[in-house]
Order: C-alpha cells, then sequence, then structure tokens
C-alpha cells in the first residue's frame, strides 16, 4: 500500500516534471515581485525587468508585495504554484524575507534580487544592489557644499527594516558630522513616504523653524519635505534626496530640491533577469552573490539628462 | 644557520597568523556570536601583516600607472589595480608616489595636498591628509577581502570607514600642516579610476613629507 502510494506520487510528480518541461505549450515564465509602484523607483525596476525578460521570450508575472513580509511570502507561493522559472525580487525586509526567499529555493526557483539586501548569504543566486554608502556620501558631500559647511538641519530616515534606510543614514553622517557647523535638530523616520515626510515635515519645523537643510533618505520623502517647506514659506531650505526620480529631476530644474542620488534601477533591473536567463539556460551562477552598483550625483548640471533612473551619456 | 631557519619560520607563522583572522565566514560567524563586530580592530590586525606588504608589493610608480591608465584602463586596472568581480565599481589603482608638493588645502576638514612626479610643477596626484578622508579606496584595493564575507553594506561601509580611520589615527595626524608647498612626499595608496579631466585622489597607507 505504501509502495503502491509512493510509486503514484513518484509518477505524478515525472508527469508534473515533464508538464513543467516542455516549453512547446507556452514561454517559460519570470515572476518579478517589487514593493508597491506608487514609488516610480519600484515601478521603475518592474518596467526594467519585465522589459529584459520580454526580450529574452519569457512571460511575466508582475506582483507588488507593498512592504508586507506576510503578502509576499503569499507572492512567493503564487510564483511557485504558477511553475516560475525565477524570481526577481525587491524584498519585504532584510530579515523576514529570508524564510521567502528559502521556501522558493527549496521548490527549486532560484531567486535574483534587486535594491534590496537580505541578511543571509547562499539563499538567492543573486543580490544585486546599489552601493548605498557611495551614493550617500556623494549626496551628502553635495549637502556640506550647498549648505557652506554649516547650519541646522533635519534629516528624514527610511524604513527601518531595510537595510538601506541605514545605510544611507550612515554614509550621510559619516560625511557631515566631520562638519562641527552643521547641527542636526531633528531625525525622524518617515518609512520612505511621501505623504508621511510630509506631516512629519509639519511637525517638524513647528518645533524647529530655523532649518536650512533637509537630507532624505529617498526622493519620495524629499518630495515631500519640500511640498511643506514650500507650503510653509520655506523656499529657500536646501533639499537633497536619493533615487533619481523624474519627480526629483523636475523640482531641481524647477529651483526646487538642489539634489539626488541617481539608482541604476533600471538598468539594475535588467541585469538581475540577464543573470536569471543565463542561470535558467546555463546553470550558471554569477561570480559573486552580492554585487554593487556604483550611483551618480544628480544636480543643476545634469538633471537634463536623466530619464526613468536612467542617464543619458 | 638554524636559528635563522627557525626564526624565519617563526615569523612566517606570526604573519601567517595575525593574516587569516579576518573577513572568513567562520571568523564572521563566530564575532556575530559574540555580538562584536569590530571593524576598527580587523583593520589595526590585518594592516601590518598583509595590507602593508600588499600594496608595496603592487604598488608601481605613479607615473607608469597613469601611462598604462591612459592606453587601456582595464589592462592597467588588471595590472596596477584590483575591482570586485561583479557590479560596476571602477578599478582602484595602487601606486607610490615620489614628488613635490605644489598645492595644499589644509583648511577644509578633508585636507590634501597636489603632488608633482613627474618635475613639470604641474599636479600629478591629490594626495588627502585628513582629518576627514572622502571614499573606501584603501579598503577596494584589497584583493583579499570581500563584500561577500560580511553581513551587509552596512557592515561593510564600516569596514572601509575603519581603514581611513587608521591611517589618520596612526600616519596622518601627525604630518605638518604648514608651509607644505615646495617640500617633497613619497607615498604608497590607492585611487579610484578618476573622471575625466581630475586628478588622482589618493588615499595613503604610507606617507612621508620632507624638506
Amino acid at each position: 500500500m505504501n509502495i503502491t502510494r509512493r510509486l503514484i506520487t513518484v509518477g505524478f510528480a515525472a508527469v508534473l516534471a515533464a508538464g513543467v518541461a516542455m516549453p512547446a505549450f507556452a514561454a517559460d515564465l519570470i515572476a518579478i515581485i517589487t514593493p508597491s509602484h506608487d514609488n516610480p523607483f519600484f515601478k521603475a525596476e518592474a518596467v526594467g525587468a519585465e522589459a529584459k525578460a520580454k526580450e529574452l521570450g519569457y512571460e511575466t508575472l508582475v506582483l507588488v508585495h507593498d512592504d508586507d513580509a506576510n503578502k509576499q511570502s503569499q507572492l512567493i507561493d503564487t510564483a511557485i504554484g504558477r511553475g516560475a522559472k525565477a524570481i526577481i525580487l525587491d524584498n519585504a525586509g532584510a530579515d523576514a524575507s529570508v524564510a521567502a526567499v528559502q521556501k522558493a529555493k527549496d521548490a527549486g526557483i532560484p531567486s535574483f534580487l534587486i535594491d534590496r539586501e537580505i541578511n543571509a548569504s547562499g539563499v538567492a543566486v543573486s543580490q544585486i544592489v546599489s552601493n548605498n554608502y557611495q551614493g550617500a556620501q556623494l549626496g551628502a558631500e553635495e549637502f556640506v557644499r550647498l549648505m557652506g559647511e554649516k547650519g541646522n538641519y533635519v534629516e528624514l530616515v527610511g524604513k527601518e527594516s531595510d537595510t538601506n534606510a541605514g545605510i544611507r543614514s550612515k554614509g550621510y553622517h559619516d560625511v557631515i558630522d566631520e562638519y562641527p557647523d552643521l547641527k542636526m535638530v531633528a531625525q525622524q523616520s518617515a518609512n520612505w513616504s511621501q505623504t508621511e515626510a510630509y506631516s512629519k515635515m509639519e511637525t517638524i519645523l513647528q518645533a524647529n523653524p530655523d532649518i536650512q537643510g533637509v537630507i532624505a533618505g529617498n526622493d519620495t520623502m524629499a518630495m515631500g519635505a519640500i511640498a511643506a517647506l514650500q507650503a510653509a514659506g520655506k523656499n529657500d531650505v536646501i533639499v537633497v534626496g536619493f533615487d533619481g526620480s523624474n519627480d526629483v529631476r523636475d523640482s531641481i530644474k524647477a529651483g526646487g530640491i538642489k539634489a539626488t542620488v541617481l539608482q541604476p534601477a533600471y538598468a539594475q533591473a535588467q541585469m538581475a533577469v540577464q543573470q536569471a536567463h543565463d542561470y535558467i539556460t546555463t546553470g550558471k551562477t554569477p561570480a559573486e552573490e552580492k554585487q554593487l552598483m556604483d550611483c551618480v550625483l544628480i544636480n543643476a548640471d545634469n538633471a537634463d539628462k536623466l530619464e526613468t533612473f536612467a542617464l543619458a551619456d | 644557520m638554524r636559528l635563522k631557519a627557525a626564526a624565519v619560520i617563526l615569523l612566517a607563522s606570526a604573519l601567517g597568523l595575525t593574516g587569516c583572522k579576518l573577513v572568513k565566514t567562520a571568523d564572521k560567524d563566530r564575532e556575530a556570536e559574540a555580538g562584536a563586530f569590530d571593524p576598527d580592530r580587523l583593520v589595526a590586525e590585518m594592516w601590518d601583516g598583509k595590507v602593508i606588504p600588499y600594496l608595496e608589493q603592487r604598488a608601481a610608480p605613479l607615473r607608469d600607472v597613469l601611462a598604462a591608465t591612459a592606453a587601456d584602463p582595464d589592462a592597467a586596472g588588471r595590472k596596477h589595480g584590483y575591482k570586485a568581480k561583479q557590479g560596476n565599481a571602477p578599478w582602484t589603482f595602487i601606486a607610490r608616489v615620489d614628488g613635490t608638493i605644489v598645492a595644499e588645502e589644509t583648511k577644509s576638514r578633508a585636507a590634501y595636498v597636489d603632488v608633482d612626479v613627474d618635475g613639470d610643477a604641474k599636479a600629478d596626484v591629490r594626495v588627502a591628509i585628513g582629518p576627514a578622508i572622502r571614499g573606501t579606496a584603501l579598503r577596494d584595493s584589497l584583493d583579499f577581502v570581500d563584500f561577500n564575507a560580511f553581513k551587509n553594506q552596512i557592515e561593510w561601509a564600516q569596514f572601509g570607514k575603519s581603514f581611513n580611520t587608521y591611517v589618520n589615527g596612526t600616519l596622518l595626524e601627525k604630518l605638518p600642516r604648514e608651509n607644505l608647498t615646495g617640500k617633497t612626499l613619497t607615498a604608497t595608496g590607492a585611487y579610484p579610476l578618476p573622471a575625466k579631466g581630475q586628478l588622482p585622489q589618493m588615499v595613503p597607507a604610507t606617507i612621508a613629507i620632507g624638506g
């Protein structure tokens, strides 16, 4: 009885495997899972990954986890259930996502992480992330220069569960703290959110009307901050962001936000799909799992060349 | 003779000991268990035994490195530098500077001197003299340390910063700060591939400013 059941199971698995391995019926599937596309950065990643996947002949399944680790876990189940050949993932938390990526690996589906790290190696095939420390130092050096090496400033920090929030803050402070005449009067998390940054900035301004600068951990928070500053009639406060979104580009060109740091989100997503394709077709893994992509400072000098997280030559 | 051989073995094993302490996964795990990631200690322990011998061995005269880079940056990088296998980081070059200081900036906290190495009185390289040091060139020049051996970007960044802290504390703080222009300078250090038209920005690992 037991043996029969086992034989049936094996046979069933073989049929399943045969079905999955037959590309004649449909193209292979790549799942692309990111945070909400409300933030244009994540949208650019998804669009970049999808374009590359289609170019290489894959079908795509584009999903968003809204920074909810439970939802992410369900989406990974969906990708497994649909027989995805690979998962491109911008994850929902450095610690919380390890189990989800492991679950995919156990089901035989390789994951290629973009933008955010997880606190484990050997679980994903690749982790392609921006060199956030290098980028934050570029942004901070520009901020220091624009501030004339002095003044009161506010820092808006990203979501705590995301390693990128901490690393950018560290990059900022490793530069700014070298200047004793620059004084941080408030430091708050606005969780990468534009609306939250707006309301936090309003509150901070009530307690600290005398500020000359705001440095934000991403562009959506910078957009929220400058809207609150402008609503309060403070049009000469220096605001610097991080990401290189078209919104901030337009603000720079209009004389609002002064600078940001471009993360090559589009190229990063495409690189992840290429590595997934190489892995699927040849079994080849990249030479190193964790891969850093350098960032570029964007200010009034080069804002014109910026379009959808890529800089024209 | 035997005594000498014994001494050599002793020295070699001492070097080997300091050499293998670092950034290996096993050590990292042990540290994680102890809850103590201490990048300053990691750098201090690898400095004399690994970092300096590596840099001294790899470094070529700056003039040669610059000429090779102008001809073919990738070939020059393979010969005189290092970069991570994946990702898009630029080459970090390793070079020896022997020249004359032609300009100084010591008011900024990110102080530096510009040095002429070919006798044309024009600057060929900008050498950081602290206390603020930009970037992570020293870390990025080493082929025996690897981001993949660290828990995340934060620890990797702290490790990079610790090299700057170390050279500042052991070397740069002791340098003279006034009337540097016209003095000779010798240094061994690292710099990332400079942007077009910009001077190489070197972080020194050894430095001496003479008469």
